[in-house]
């Protein structure tokens, strides 16, 4: 047995195919907040995209044990170091992605400034200053001459971008020995760096680039480390007096040093060392390894987090006395700016969404009820509910496709609008939607037809009953 | 198709009718492949039997039995499957679609009836050739009658109900109508119920039941 109506036939007995009015309103609401809907979140991930260029790769904080009590309590205070184990639990709170050390120099420095040059009317700024350094990844970019050899004539320098501004709008305006700086010409000043408490070595220096990030004075690490080894002399630390056989043997040793000794040296077990202040209080080398492990001797360290940091990770950081100085949070009020009116937006959308999905049901239903005779009757020939249910819903998935690919070039097209205004501020918005608007829209269409269909279902059923 | 009707009494019909009645109240079999008339005045309830028979109607006391299995348990897939396949029926107010045509009205139907002749071959039997094209408002009552008549004979069926199928034909119509319900019927081997006014139309009953 076969059968040998057209769907066409069967369309036109349900009147499915003409406009109805009322869809009309539901296209409109639906139309309006598919666009809505795509343009947030399109412009949410372009203002994401163009933040995260800004800003670099990630989100960064320093941390610091809170110094209390006044300047006489602190004098000649040991600093405060995180341990190793301080340094595994922070590195274990939720959100933080990795943490870095500073290391900063432990001798005397004074900076010597020509802003315009050694030869000729220019004076040198003068000024007590410190040098830290933190690992190259924690950068938010790697300066062309970020290099320093043990025989390098010139140490580059970096320094956050506001100390140039300091310079350019406080210090140079008042003083007329100082002329005002360009990224480029603060670059190209000579700098001697004396080293000591009488300035005893000098070295070279250059300022190679302007940090927006790290709120510091900073060199290359491999720079610091052999300074601090050369020069730190009595008040370095993790360095001991090696004792053999009753008597020092050679110059100081390194922590570092002899770890690796004791995985070599076979006599190792038999060795003392004793600290430099205090050269009579020997004690086992092996003791000086394990005290290696336990000390970190960063007092300050950086964070890099997920996100902004969450309420948990800084109730720990509070709840354990430590003291964090955020780099740079201006971010943080823009990307709030983005979040919210990406919200507002998503928020009006999805509501003109859920309001078209409710719109459109209706409108369904009224369709079907219009039409509540023709397919009781159709239902009485022996047609099933799903081949009467699959009549409307085609109608509708076609109408509904047609919205939302109007809504797609719409939404296109104000984007193309939008590009060209960013483009007038140097913002380069990427043309079209990306692969994750795109991979939305499906997914929200999905949904809608999943709705609608569903609801055109019941309504046939209904009538079935 | 053996239709069983054991104590039936519908709910709205009055006691007084139902007590006058050859089948409400009563045990009434009606045997495969018969031919059955039912002949009663306007509100005796003959579109309520063939609506209880068509699935359509449950507000009834007693038992309703096709081919010996009870039909109250049946669901909505249980009749969908019956009236697509099983049980044709010609409603009384013909149930034909407005904005269609008389042939897109006959051809529109989940499956065809493989025994019976042509849209055409029937249509010319009932002399509604000429017609066969206009959309359904432009019929008379006694021609869309003769459409319905079409459509339902086009359907497969095992039992053909005919609700006052004749009313508004002349007596011409009413005997090409018969012979070819007689004709297509019998070759689709099927059983028969008709309700009429009063009338006996020109067909081999072999039971009559006056509600």
């Amino acid at each position: 047995m076969t059968s040998t109506y057209s769907k066409k036939t069967l369309n036109a007995s349900l009147r499915v195919s003409g406009p109805r009015r009322e869809l009309w309103i539901a296209s409109l609401g639906c139309l309006l907040g598919s666009t809505l809907l795509l343009l947030a979140l399109q412009l949410y991930l372009d203002a994401k995209k163009i933040i995260r260029e800004i800003e670099g790769p990630g989100n960064y904080f320093t941390v610091n044990k809170k110094i209390e009590g006044g300047a006489l309590a602190n004098f000649g205070r040991e600093e405060d170091a995180f341990s190793r184990d301080e340094l595994r639990e922070i590195q274990e709170f939720e959100g933080v992605r990795r943490i870095g050390t500073f290391t900063r120099n432990q001798f005397p420095i004074t900076l010597y400034i020509w802003p315009s040059g050694k030869i000729g009317l220019g004076a040198a700024a003068k000024t007590d200053l410190f040098f830290e350094s933190i690992p190259d990844e924690f950068l938010d970019f790697i300066p062309d001459d970020w290099l320093w050899e043990e025989n390098s004539t010139t140490v580059p320098i970096m320094v956050p971008k506001f100390y140039l501004d300091l310079w350019n709008f406080g210090l140079a305006p008042s003083r007329v020995e100082y002329p005002s700086l360009s990224v480029e010409a603060a670059s190209g000043m000579p700098i001697q760096i004396f080293v000591g408490e009488n300035q005893e070595f000098t070295l070279n220096g250059r300022f190679v680039a302007f940090s927006k990030r790290i709120n510091s004075v900073l060199v290359p690490t491999n720079f610091l480390k052999w300074a601090n080894q050369k020069f730190g002399g009595q008040a370095a630390k993790g360095f001991f007096f090696l004792w053999k056989n009753g008597s020092i043997d050679g110059p100081p040793v390194s922590q570092v040093d002899l770890a690796n000794l004791m995985n070599t040296a076979e006599d190792f077990h038999t060795w003392e060392v004793s600290p430099l202040k205090r050269p009579a209080d020997r004690m086992p080398a092996s003791n000086a390894v394990n005290t290696q492990e336990k000390e970190s001797n960063s007092s300050r360290i950086i964070l890099e987090i997920d996100e902004n940091p969450s309420p948990s990770l800084l109730q720990l950081l509070e709840d354990r006395g430590y003291e964090i100085n955020r780099e740079f949070p201006e971010q943080d009020t823009l990307k709030q700016a983005i979040h919210g009116l990406f919200l507002g937006t998503a928020v009006i959308g999805g509501l003109l969404s859920l309001l078209s999905i409710a719109s459109f049901s209706t409108s369904y239903q009224l369709v079907i009820a219009r039409s509540a005779e023709q397919t009781r009757n159709l239902l009485l020939l022996g047609f099933s509910k799903t081949e009467i249910s699959r009549v409307f819903v085609k109608s509708f998935v076609q109408l509904f496709f047609l919205i939302l690919t109007i809504s797609i070039l719409l939404g296109y097209f104000f984007k193309s609008i939008l590009s060209k205004q960013a483009h007038l501020i140097s913002l380069e918005l990427s043309g079209g939607f990306s692969y994750e608007a795109l991979l939305f829209t499906l997914i929200y269409a999905t949904g809608f037809v999943l709705v609608n269909k569903r609801v055109i279902e019941n309504s046939v059923a209904d009538l079935a009953k | 198709m053996l239709i069983e009707i054991e104590r039936v009494k519908p709910k709205p019909i009055p006691q007084r009718i139902i007590d006058r009645s050859e089948i409400w109240g009563r045990k009434i079999k009606i045997e495969t492949n018969s031919f059955n008339l039912i002949s009663a005045q306007s509100g005796m309830g003959k579109s309520t039997l063939l609506h209880i028979l068509f699935g359509l109607r449950h507000d009834y006391l007693g038992e309703v039995k096709i081919d010996g299995k009870h039909v109250r348990p049946k669901n909505w897939k249980d009749w969908e499957v019956f009236r697509r396949e099983r049980i044709s029926l010609l409603f009384q107010d013909l149930r034909l679609f407005a904005a269609l045509s008389a042939r897109e009205n006959i051809e529109l139907i989940p499956l065809n009836n493989p025994t019976a002749p042509s849209i055409d071959e029937m249509a010319k039997h009932l002399g509604m050739t000429e017609f066969l094209d206009r959309p359904m408002n432009n019929l008379s009552h006694g021609q869309r009658q003769r459409v319905a008549l079409i459509r339902a004979l086009r359907k497969p069926f095992e039992l053909l109900l005919l609700d006052e199928p004749f009313s508004h034909l002349d007596k011409e119509n009413q005997s090409r109508a018969c012979s070819l319900v007689d004709e297509v019927t019998r070759s689709n081997k099927a059983g028969l119920i008709v309700s009429s006014l009063g009338g006996v139309p020109a067909l081999a009953f072999k039971n009559t039941f006056a509600l």
